[in-house]
């Protein structure tokens, strides 16, 4: 079995999804997602998606803006309510949410992020329980990056993996470094995403984050495999 | 944030005893005051990368109004020639509030980096001064303000010492006991033993009999605390509210994030947690906890903790203050060896291993030390 491997738009080509998407079909992908993490970018990619074939992807997500100004949540919203409608599941990072009976509209469809060491909330297990207690349906995106970033043990991840497996939907793979920017994978974060990975549902389709150039597509694709080995069966 | 284990053991250990310790209260509710005062002065000096962290009595809740404050600048982020800048400003601050100083060995008031504190465990480069600093932060520390830099160090040592340790990591031994990290405990509490000769002999004397009063005291507790926590999981003390079930052996993260809960305790509050568990002890606790009462009684007391300190190296055995701080040490000697009997684990383990309790006092620094 292999694992559902893919990437997000705005780590390949920033705000221009179409080029990214190309990319991606070049080579086959079978997992996308879909980033307006700048609040801009949720009009043009809201307005293009009716043009898109993404039928090759088996895996398809969207990632909400990280940043919402606080009069234009209830429009975020909306916009993002046609994604759904799809049945592709909207990534959204817990600080960005302000009134969350808006956001419960997308029942298991809202997949909640765990942050990075910069955010006051979503960082740990504990944090997270308190996400999940206002939206008791969402579902889980862990980004191991940032829970490497919060502890470098990986107890933290470890420990939102198994607290939080059944509502675990899909998985952010990158480094982030000490400035808080998805990188590549580098060693350090191969062996460190090593110790958690036999936790994480083979089926769990994984989004990789880092920040590359087309070139170096493959390389990073077999970084992850690397990091996020699959078990094999042994008869 | 996590559930402490229990509910202020150390008031629960007075309920079940029906006593009174008003000078630990007193010390206690001092030093949640004088934080939240740093806290309050302290705001924006931190970031993610950096914490203010605080040891001594102000972490341990042992704070009285003659107490220095032990401060370092934990920095776990890039490198930045700037963050020197922040030390006279931390300093000015602190120094408005403090008593007096910080000790002047150059372990506190500083900057303390994490790859020295995480990979320097054992071996040339991991110094006195290190050491102190490692060991600490685990045992007696507590940050002000941001912890982000805090919380991250400190798991990242207690990996080191969990996952190195292959006999625990296995569950090879007789003991579910993380040797690596007991060894390190038993090691500096030898080496804060062996400081306070050395001090003796560079500062003339100055201040030994009140070092020597601390030493059996509250460096004594934190040793017990240290030992305690070690044995705290085959002990069964450290399932906490909502916790993680133990899957040992072999279950390290769960392992790490018990000690990192297990240690947010005071070393008072885990020496009450230990006996609270043990109600054949309610005598021993009784004595424990009356003797620290009145050391830090002694200690809140302007002028006795004036006196203490201006005795010469080796005072009149007649001497009153003197002698019932002697009383006290040695009451609470006595009764902290009775704690092995909490357990055949720390009674086996801490005479053969690291000779913990009664054994190593006597042989290895009452009697060297001439104290009877």
């Amino acid at each position: 079995m292999h694992r559902t491997i893919g990437f997000s738009t705005g780590a390949l080509a920033f705000g221009d999804f179409r080029r990214a998407l190309d990319m991606l079909r070049r080579r086959d992908i079978p997992a996308v997602e879909l980033s307006a993490l700048r609040q801009p970018e949720l009009g043009p990619l809201r307005a293009g998606i009716s043009e898109l074939d993404l039928s090759r992807f088996a895996y398809v997500a969207v990632h909400a803006p990280s940043n919402i100004k606080g009069d234009t949540e209830e429009q975020v919203v909306n916009h993002l309510l046609d994604f759904a409608a799809k049945g592709w599941p909207i990534v959204v990072h817990p600080d960005a949410m302000h009134d969350y009976s808006l956001w419960r509209t997308f029942g298991d469809l809202l997949c909640v992020e765990n942050m990075d060491k910069r955010k006051p909330v979503g960082r740990t297990v504990d944090e997270l329980s308190c996400v999940f207690d206002r939206l008791p349906d969402a579902s889980l995106c862990l980004d191991l990056g940032h829970a490497r970033q919060v502890d470098a043990t990986m107890t933290e991840a470890y420990l939102i993996v198994k607290s939080y497996v059944s509502k675990l939907r899909q998985v952010h793979i990158s480094e982030v470094n000490t400035c808080s920017r998805h990188d590549r994978l580098s060693f350090s974060s191969i062996k460190a995403f090593q110790q958690v990975a036999e936790f994480i549902p083979e089926n769990v389709p994984v989004i990789v984050e880092s920040v590359i150039d087309e070139c170096d597509i493959e390389p990073e694709l077999r970084s992850v495999e690397e990091a996020l080995p699959v078990r094999v069966a042994v008869a | 944030m996590s559930m402490p284990l229990t509910p202020a053991p150390v008031e629960a250990l007075e309920a079940r005893l029906n006593v009174r310790w008003p000078n630990i209260a007193a010390a206690r509710d001092l030093a949640v005051q004088t934080r939240a005062k740093l806290r309050g002065v302290l705001i924006g000096i931190d970031s993610e990368d950096s914490s203010v962290v605080v040891s001594g009595s102000l972490a341990r809740d042992e704070f009285t109004t003659g107490s220095d404050i032990d401060w370092s600048l934990l920095i776990d982020g890039q490198a930045d020639p700037n963050v020197v800048d922040t030390l006279p400003r931390i300093e000015e601050i602190i120094d408005a509030i403090a008593a007096k100083p910080p000790g002047r060995e150059g372990t506190f008031g500083a900057l303390s980096f994490s790859h020295d504190l995480i990979h320097q465990i054992g071996g040339e480069d991991d110094t006195n001064r290190n050491t102190t600093r490692r060991i600490l932060l685990l045992l007696e520390s507590s940050p002000i303000g941001r912890p982000d830099a805090y919380e991250r160090v400190l798991k990242s040592i207690l990996q080191r010492y969990i996952n190195e340790d292959d006999g625990f990591r296995r569950g090879s031994g007789r003991y579910h006991v993380p040797r690596f990290l007991q060894n390190d405990f038993a090691r500096y509490w030898r080496t804060m033993a062996v400081d306070f000769a050395y001090k003796r002999r560079s500062r003339h004397g100055r201040g030994a009999a009140m070092r020597n009063f601390k030493l059996r005291m509250s460096c004594k507790l934190i040793y017990v605390s240290g030992l305690l926590t070690c044995f705290s999981c085959e002990l069964k003390l450290s399932g906490r509210p909502g916790g993680h079930p133990c899957p040992a052996p072999g279950g390290s993260p769960e392992c790490i994030a018990c000690l990192r809960d297990f240690l947010r305790l005071t070393p008072l509050e885990i020496l009450a947690t230990t006996l609270l568990a043990f109600p054949h002890l309610d005598a021993t606790a009784r004595t424990l906890f009356n003797a620290y009462d009145r050391f830090l009684g002694l200690l809140a007391d302007k002028k006795s903790r004036d006196y203490l300190e201006s005795l010469p190296p080796d005072p009149d055995t007649h001497d009153a203050t003197w002698g019932e701080a002697r009383q006290i040490t040695h009451e609470f000697r006595d009764h902290c060896s009775k704690c092995s009997s909490t357990s055949r684990a720390i009674y086996t383990i801490s005479l053969r291993c690291t000779e913990s309790f009664n054994a190593s006092y006597h042989r290895l620094f009452h009697r060297r030390a001439g104290i009877r």
